[in-house]
């Protein structure tokens, strides 16, 4: 802790010696039809860590892979440590020193760590033939830096994504990098891996490497940066010393309106029916599982990653082998051997890999709502366009889906858009259960707050909700009644008003880790 | 019906205006065409006839010409119109022309060996296709092989019983079984109505109908379509069977025209399908394709062999001229993919 209240100081000092790491003037970069980054200018300070926050479509990412070399600004220039920099593609801006770390991850899981780090210029003897001593050797030193335990000749396959993103880091500083660019670094990673960058990342900028660190979290703005940038549709609305400032006014600077993400107060009535029951049910890796949930009221499930929270959902939704245990839907039971049986009986579920197993992504938002409604769009077995239309349109409106057509492709929509689509196909449903699967994952503050928003009033409208969240003060914002789940078991359950986050977490951690002492 | 390159339908509707509308000079209309498949290959076909009609005058715009072109579109129709459905599903089937094969054979042992009613023998025929076709869906949806090795599998074992059931295949059927194949209305032979059947039959289906819809989604996102509802393996096993079918139906059809169940019937016909299906829009990564797209691909490679032929250009180079139109059509596949 000392150590990163001390590097700031020393910053400023440097302020007025050496020019800005980069500096980025008057840059604009448009794409058909939008103005993705309008006029901006940053400065990025040599040996500072620099947020980059904004909602989704702000322009964030654009900016980054402008000043990384992968696009060509149409205007403005830049300069890296007071020399004009123009990049013509990635490779070079890597020549230069500016390395980023792409969100998807880059990396060759066959092959070994060594072979990703040097990929394309391996080190090689006099006749071409690979020097795997010296790889390995220098791929070592690199791996220690960012206390990496592991051999440079394992398979990146076997690494875990918290290690992967280290791998990539020690790719990047095999390039002698100057600017290290983050692109949602954490959005895979446990608390703990997270952590362990952060410290590496502090490690990295007392060095002297400049990092940009973009990301939608602000809890993690607050714990590793120094300074933050605000973009808002393609602007910089602020600048601003971290400790010069607070959550809410970032989310003020980023939404240009004031959100509340206060629990909310209602209830649902006690003699309301139970729209869903679950008792004793084992479907490995859930090993037993019991809960209910009343029409109109929203049941979320908390616990670790690996609890087996997403697995108890997928069984409901006939996804999962059921070896025991009964699930009842309204009182009537329910056998689910695929999704269609569990649809039969009303209930839906939004799948938390919204972009793998929940869009068609090159298609419309038409054919994405209508996926699951081919019934109700078809008389006698033929698709009936305007009906179609008629849902698609009905649900877009409801859930102020932002797009000029809803013949646009999914894959073009922001995340938060995207979360609003699939909302719609179960929508359209009508369902009177709807298991919704991390609602918000990768999802901008806006979006978030309509999220809310929605799910709140698909319960007001007595729908049985049963929402998976990891993240914790979502969990205490939405629920009415919280079940937490730890190995495979539902192990307790909350009134939301009377949760908190620690309590919470104290239930979910697993007995067996307690004992061996860790 | 406008057939646009992604799905069917749509064209209509939208929450709000587009913001712009481009101005619809030269460029605009050439990168229409360029990016329209169904543009680009109505210009390609086009261009293609109007250059073989000015320098050949006298061999290609003639009524014999055009009916050998569309007799030759017959039997790639078919076999495209099933291959397209499984593309669509993000599929496909190498031994399409092996059941075409085995189909024929089995149609002419039973007429001319068996001599049972023209009617079984074409019943036959088909069957053979369609349980194959079921096999082959099976083997892929229950045991969960990859759809390129077990068709490439089936082909191998299909060739082989083919030719040990009938080593030199069946010359010479007889004439009751010939009118099935031969028979002209409009001065067009039979195979070329059969198709145009087949083929507008598919367009309804795969445009219009609920059942068909689904094979956009499989192909699109087989993990979403099963949490939409949607049974994947059923749809992947009907695919399959369609296709069988459809060789099935293709090789009857072929020995009724020539009298003759041949042996090495339908050789590299998968190819062309394939070929047909991604020049008319299809990709191999599933979720796209037309019938009008995949016609106007069957269209375009018949007429690219009926220039070959009258320029006399040795049989073996047609086969490399498919090869490369087949690259080319991925090619533009790639790129478009790459565009986005």
């Amino acid at each position: 802790m000392n150590e990163a209240v001390k590097v700031p100081k020393e910053k400023v000092k440097a302020k007025h010696e050496s020019p800005p790491r980069l500096l980025v003037e008057h840059v604009t970069k448009t794409f058909p039809g939008v103005v993705a980054v309008n006029d901006v200018s940053i400065e990025i300070r040599p040996g500072e860590i620099h947020a980059m926050v904004g909602e989704n479509g702000a322009g964030k990412s654009t900016l980054m892979h402008v000043v990384a070399g992968v696009y060509k600004p149409e205007i403005g220039t830049m300069f890296l440590d007071g020399t004009p920099y123009a990049p013509a593609d990635e490779m070079a801006a890597t020549k230069a020193g500016v390395a980023m770390v792409f969100q998807e991850g880059s990396l060759f899981p066959p092959l070994s760590i060594a072979e990703n780090i040097f990929a394309g210029r391996q080190p090689v003897n006099r006749v071409d033939v690979i020097d795997f001593n010296d790889m390995n050797k220098k791929t070592r030193e690199l791996l220690k830096d960012l206390d990496v335990d592991e051999d440079p000749s394992t398979r990146i396959a076997m690494l875990s994504p918290g290690q992967k993103q280290l791998v990539e880091i020690a790719k990047a500083l095999s390039h002698q990098v100057r600017l290290l660019i983050l692109d949602e670094p954490t959005s895979s990673l446990t608390i703990n891996e997270s952590r362990n960058l952060f410290r590496i990342l502090q490690r990295l900028a007392k060095r002297g490497v400049a990092i940009i660190y973009v990301t939608h979290r602000l809890a993690e703005v607050f714990e590793v940066a120094d300074r933050v940038t605000v973009l808002k549709d393609g602007k910089v609305t602020g600048v601003r010393e971290i400790k010069k400032t607070h959550p809410d006014e970032l989310i003020r600077l980023e939404v240009g309106r004031e959100l509340s993400f206060a629990p909310s107060k209602e209830r649902v009535s006690k003699d309301a029916p139970l729209a869903l029951e679950i008792q004793d049910l084992v479907a490995s890796p859930v090993k037993h599982a019991s809960l209910t949930v009343k029409a109109g009221e929203i049941v979320c499930l908390a616990g670790l990653v690996g609890a087996g929270r997403t697995e108890l959902c997928q069984a409901i939704f006939g996804l999962r082998k059921i070896e025991s245990g009964k699930i009842r839907v309204n009182g009537v039971e329910l056998v689910p051997r695929h999704p269609r049986d569990a649809m039969n009986v009303g209930v839906g579920m939004v799948t938390e890999d919204r972009r793998e197993g929940g869009l068609f992504l090159p298609m419309s938002i038409l054919l994405n709502v209508s996926a699951a409604n081919l019934e109700a769009v078809s008389r006698q077995g033929i698709i009936q366009d305007d009906k179609v239309t008629e849902i698609s349109t009905r649900f877009a409106e409801k859930l102020r889906i932002a797009t000029t057509s809803l013949n646009r492709q999914v894959m073009y929509l922001s995340g938060g858009n995207q979360q609003k689509v699939l909302l719609a196909r179960w929508l359209a449903r009508q369902p009177k259960v709807l298991i919704v699967d991390e609602p918000t994952r990768g999802v901008d503050v806006g979006a978030k707050s309509d999220l809310y928003e929605i799910l709140r009033g698909l319960a007001r409208d007595g729908v049985a909700l049963l929402v998976v969240s990891s993240d914790l003060p979502e969990v205490l914002a939405l629920s009415h009644r919280i079940v937490v789940m730890s190995e495979g078991r539902t192990v307790g359950e909350l009134d939301a008003r009377k949760a908190d986050e620690v309590t919470i977490l104290q239930m979910a951690t697993p007995k067996s880790a307690v004992h061996q002492g860790e | 019906m406008p057939a646009k390159k992604q799905t069917p339908e749509m064209e209509k509707t939208a929450v709000k205006e587009p913001v712009e509308k481009p101005k619809k000079n030269l460029v605009w209309w050439f990168n229409r065409i360029l990016y329209d498949r169904i543009l680009l290959l109505i210009a390609m076909i086009t261009l293609l006839i109007v250059l073989m009609s000015f320098t050949y005058p006298r061999e290609f715009p003639t009524w014999p010409n055009f009916a050998a072109v569309m007799l030759d579109t017959a039997q790639g129709g078919i076999i495209t119109t099933g291959m397209l459905v499984l593309l669509i599903c993000g599929v496909f089937d190498l031994s399409a022309g092996n059941i075409l094969a085995l189909s024929g054979i089995v149609a002419g042992i039973l007429v001319a060996d068996l001599e049972t009613p023209v009617f079984v023998a074409i019943l036959g025929g088909i069957l053979t296709g369609l349980v194959v076709g079921i096999v082959n869906g099976l083997i892929i949806t229950k045991l969960r092989i990859n759809a390129l090795i077990t068709t490439l599998a089936m082909s191998g074992i299909l060739r082989g019983v083919t030719q040990i059931i009938s080593p030199a295949g069946v010359a010479n059927l007889p004439d009751p079984f010939k009118p099935f194949g031969q028979v002209k209305l409009l001065g067009l032979q039979s195979p070329f109505w059969y198709m145009l059947m087949v083929v507008l039959v598919a367009w309804f289906l795969l445009s219009r109908t609920r059942f068909f819809r689904q094979f956009y989604y499989v192909g699109s996102n087989a993990k979403a379509a099963t949490l939409s509802g949607i049974k994947v393996p059923t749809v992947t096993l009907v695919g399959f069977a369609i296709m069988g079918t459809l060789a099935g139906f293709a090789g009857t059809v072929l020995a009724s025209r020539l009298s003759n169940a041949v042996v090495l019937a339908g050789t590299g016909i998968e190819l062309r399908a394939i070929t047909a299906a991604i020049l008319g829009g299809a990709s191999l990564s599933g979720g796209q394709g037309t019938v009008p797209g995949a016609f106007l691909g069957v269209l375009f490679v018949s007429l690219i062999q009926n220039a070959l032929i009258i320029l006399r250009v040795p049989v073996f180079y047609q086969g490399i001229v498919v090869g490369i139109v087949l690259l080319v059509a991925i090619g533009i596949d790639q790129f478009g993919h790459a565009k986005k």
